[in-house]
C-alpha cells in the first residue's frame, strides 16, 4: 500500500457521496464554462478583417429611427470612401416561427462584394443576385437550418413593415464571422412600401484604415445640426454597442449562474466535512499512531482535490467536448453560432476547481487540528 | 532485576470545568520495569484511562513528570511526540479501532509508511506481525470480514510493526467473548515474556488482570495498594 492507494480508499469509502460530490462539482463547473463561454461570445466584436475598414451610420437618436435616403451622395463624396449601402432590417417572420431566427437585411446588392469581402459564394449566384430584383442571399447556417437550396422561394412576413416579400434564393455565401444574415435588393424593399425615402443605416467600406478616423469625425460633422444627425462608429463599436444591450440581460445571466455556482461549492464543501466528520475517530487513531498533523491535513487536502479535480475533468472536460464538436447552433436555436472553450475559460474553471477542492478541506482540517488524540479517541462512529 | 522502562513522579491531571475542577490523577508516583506485563484496574472514572494516555504521549499531565525509557514525553512538541509515538508505543484499543477501507494487511501496515521502510521490508514485518497472531490467513480480508476477536489481533499486529519497546490496551478484552479474549490475553503475555516488550493494560477483569505479572489499583486518581 502507499499514501496514494490509502488516499484514493479514503475518498471512495463511501461510493454514492463521492459521486454526489463529483457530480455536484461536475455540474458546477459545466455550467461555470457554459457561463463563461456565452459571455465570452456576447461581448466578443467581430474579428474579421472587413470589420476593420467598416463604418456602421446610423441615426443618433436610436437605432431603430430611419434616415432619409437622400443622405447617401453626400456621404458617397466624402475622401476615403469606397463604397456606400443602405442597410435596412426588415425583422420579418419566416414560416411563422416565433422568434426572429436570422437577421434579414435591404442592401445595395452591388455593393455586397465590396463591403462584405470576406464572403465567399459561387460567381454565377453573385450574378443571379445581381441581376433579379426578388433575388435573395443567404448565409450558410441558415441555409442548412431550414435546408434550403437555390432556386427556392422564401416567404418573409414583415413584423414592423406592413408587407410581405417574395424572394428567390440566388445563392448562398459563407466565409463571413456571421454566416446567418439574409441579404436582399433595397429596390424590392423601397418598391414594395412605395418608396419611403428612409433607410435604416447606412454601411460603408472605407479605403484603408487610416482613413477611418477622418471618416467618422467628418460624417458626424456633416450632419451634425440637420434634421437627421447620425452617429458614425466603426463596425466593431457598434456591434459593441448593440452587444452593451444585452447588457441587463448579460448580468441577470451572470447573477443566476453565480448563485448556482456558489451553492454547489458550499454543498461540495459541506459533503467534505461529513465525510470528515465521520471519521474523527479515525483521524485520532492515525494520530495515536504517529500521524502528525500536516500529514493528516496533507490526506484531507489530497481527498477533496481529487475528487474535485475528477468533477472538474467531467465537468469541464464535458463541455469541451459539447461545445467543440457538437452543433451548437443547434443546441442554442441559433442564438450562438460557435462556443469556443479557450485554454483561458478551462484554466479559469480549473482554478476554481481546484479553489473549491482547497476551500471544501479548510473546515475538516481546522476541526482535526483542534480535536486531540484523547477527545477524538472519545467520538462515536 | 530488570531496569524501569517508565518513571512516573508527582504526577497528576486536572481537568478544569469552568469553577470546577476534576482531578482525574492525584499526584502518582510509579516505576515500570521491561519486560512486565502490568495491569491498571480500578471502578470507572478513577483515571486508569488518563494515566495510560500521559504513558503513551497522547495526553499530557498538569504537573509531575513521566520519564518512559528515559524521555520527558511532556517536553516533547506535537510533531517529536508524533514520531516518537510511532517508533516506541503500540496501541490497542478496546473498540479495535481498525480502518474499515483497509484490509487486515494494510491496517497493520499503516504505521510502517511513516518510517523508511522499502515495500519489501515493510512486507517483511507486516507478515511477521499477522504470523504472531496467527492471522496470515486472514490478510485480505476487510474488518467487517473479520470476527471481534480476529479484529483485536489484527490490531494487536499493527500495535507491534514498528517493534516498539511500549505497547499499552485499554480494555483490550471489553468487546470481546471469553474465548477471543483468553486468544488476546495470550497473544499479550506471550509478548512480554518472550518477546521482552513491555505491556500495560487497562481492565475491569480480575480473570484478565491474572494474566499479568503485576497488578496496581486506582481509586479516585490515586494508588491504592
Ligand atoms: N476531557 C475531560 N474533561 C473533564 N473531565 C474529564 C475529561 N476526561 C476525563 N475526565 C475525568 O477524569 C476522570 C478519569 O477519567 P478516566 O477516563 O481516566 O477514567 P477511567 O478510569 O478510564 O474510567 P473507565 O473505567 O470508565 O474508562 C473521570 O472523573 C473523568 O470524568
Ligand atoms: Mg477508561
Amino acid at each position: 500500500m502507499t499514501i496514494g492507494t490509502f488516499i484514493l480508499k479514503n475518498a471512495m469509502r463511501n461510493k454514492r457521496r463521492a459521486t454526489l460530490s463529483i457530480l455536484s462539482v461536475a455540474v458546477s463547473l459545466f455550467l461555470l464554462v457554459t457561463l463563461l463561454v456565452a459571455l465570452r461570445e456576447l461581448t466578443l466584436p467581430p474579428e474579421d478583417i472587413g470589420a476593420a475598414l467598416r463604418v456602421v451610420v446610423r441615426s443618433k437618436i436610436s437605432i431603430a429611427n430611419l434616415l432619409p435616403a437622400k443622405q447617401r451622395p453626400i456621404i458617397e463624396r466624402v475622401p476615403g470612401v469606397e463604397a456606400v449601402s443602405p442597410f435596412t432590417w426588415f425583422g420579418g417572420t419566416y414560416k411563422n416561427e416565433g422568434g426572429l431566427t436570422f437577421g434579414q437585411f435591404a442592401m445595395d446588392a452591388s455593393k455586397f462584394r465590396t463591403i462584405f469581402g470576406d464572403s465567399k459564394m459561387p460567381e454565377e449566384q453573385f450574378e443571379a443576385f445581381q441581376k433579379d430584383m426578388r433575388a435573395c442571399i443567404i448565409g450558410k447556417l441558415t441555409a442548412e437550418k431550414y435546408h434550403l437550396k437555390i432556386g427556392d422561394r422564401i416567404t418573409l412576413v414583415g413584423t414592423i413593415y406592413p408587407v410581405t416579400l417574395e424572394f428567390n434564393l440566388a445563392g448562398i455565401y459563407s466565409g463571413t464571422i456571421d454566416d446567418r444574415n439574409m441579404f436582399f435588393h433595397h429596390k424590392y424593399f423601397d418598391e414594395a412600401m412605395g418608396d419611403m425615402g428612409q433607410v435604416g443605416m447606412w454601411w460603408l467600406k472605407v479605403r484603408s484604415a487610416e482613413d477611418m478616423p477622418q471618416v467618422i469625425t467628418t460624417i458626424n460633422n456633416t450632419f451634425a445640426n440637420s434634421s437627421a444627425e447620425v452617429r458614425a462608429e466603426t463596425e466593431r463599436a457598434f456591434q459593441l454597442s448593440f452587444t452593451s444591450m444585452w447588457g441587463n440581460i448579460k448580468l441577470f445571466v451572470g447573477a443566476i449562474c453565480t448563485v448556482v455556482v456558489f451553492t454547489l461549492i458550499l454543498v461540495s464543501a459541506s459533503t467534505m466535512s461529513m465525510s470528515i466528520r465521520e471519521r474523527f475517530r479515525e483521524l485520532a487513531v492515525l494520530k495515536a499512531l504517529g500521524f502528525r498533523r500536516r500529514e493528516l491535513f496533507a490526506f484531507i487536502l489530497a481527498e477533496s482535490f481529487a475528487l474535485a479535480m475528477f468533477g472538474a475533468l467531467i465537468g469541464v472536460g464535458g463541455a469541451y467536448l459539447l461545445y467543440t464538436f457538437g452543433s451548437v447552433s443547434k443546441m442554442t436555436n441559433g442564438i450562438f453560432i460557435t462556443l469556443e472553450v479557450t485554454p483561458k475559460i478551462i484554466g479559469t474553471a480549473i482554478t476554481v476547481a481546484a479553489g473549491l477542492g482547497i476551500a471544501a478541506s479548510i473546515m475538516p482540517s481546522i476541526s482535526v487540528a483542534k480535536t486531540s488524540v484523547v477527545e477524538g479517541l472519545k467520538t462515536l462512529d | 532485576m530488570a531496569e524501569n522502562i517508565v518513571t512516573i513522579r508527582n504526577l497528576s491531571k486536572i481537568y478544569r470545568q469552568g469553577e470546577i475542577n476534576v482531578t482525574a490523577l492525584d499526584n502518582i508516583s510509579l516505576d515500570i520495569r521491561a519486560g512486565e506485563f502490568l495491569t491498571l484496574m480500578g471502578p470507572s472514572g478513577s483515571g486508569k484511562s488518563t494515566l495510560l494516555h500521559i504513558i503513551a504521549g497522547i495526553d499530557r499531565p498538569t504537573s509531575g513528570e513521566c520519564h518512559v525509557q528515559g524521555i520527558d514525553v511532556a517536553k516533547l512538541n506535537e510533531s517529536q511526540l508524533a514520531d516518537w509515538r510511532n517508533q516506541n508505543v503500540g496501541f490497542v484499543f478496546q473498540t479495535f479501532n481498525l480502518i474499515p477501507v483497509l484490509t487486515a494487511y494494510e491496517n497493520v501496515e499503516l504505521p510502517l509508511l511513516l518510517t523508511r521502510l522499502n515495500s519489501k521490508q515493510r512486507r517483511h514485518q507486516v507478515n511477521t506481525a499477522l504470523e504472531l497472531v496467527g492471522l496470515a490467513e486472514r490478510k485480505t480480508h476487510l474488518p467487517r470480514q473479520l470476527s471481534g476477536g480476529q479484529e483485536q489481533r489484527v490490531a494487536i499486529a499493527r500495535a507491534l510493526v514498528t517493534s516498539p519497546s511500549l505497547v499499552v490496551a485499554d480494555e483490550p478484552t471489553g468487546n470481546l467473548d471469553s474465548q477471543s479474549a483468553q486468544d488476546v490475553l495470550g497473544i499479550l503475555q506471550t509478548l512480554s515474556k518472550s518477546a521482552g516488550k513491555t505491556v500495560i493494560m487497562v481492565t475491569h477483569d480480575p480473570k484478565a488482570a491474572a494474566f499479568g505479572s503485576r497488578t496496581i489499583h486506582l481509586e479516585k486518581g490515586e494508588l491504592s495498594n
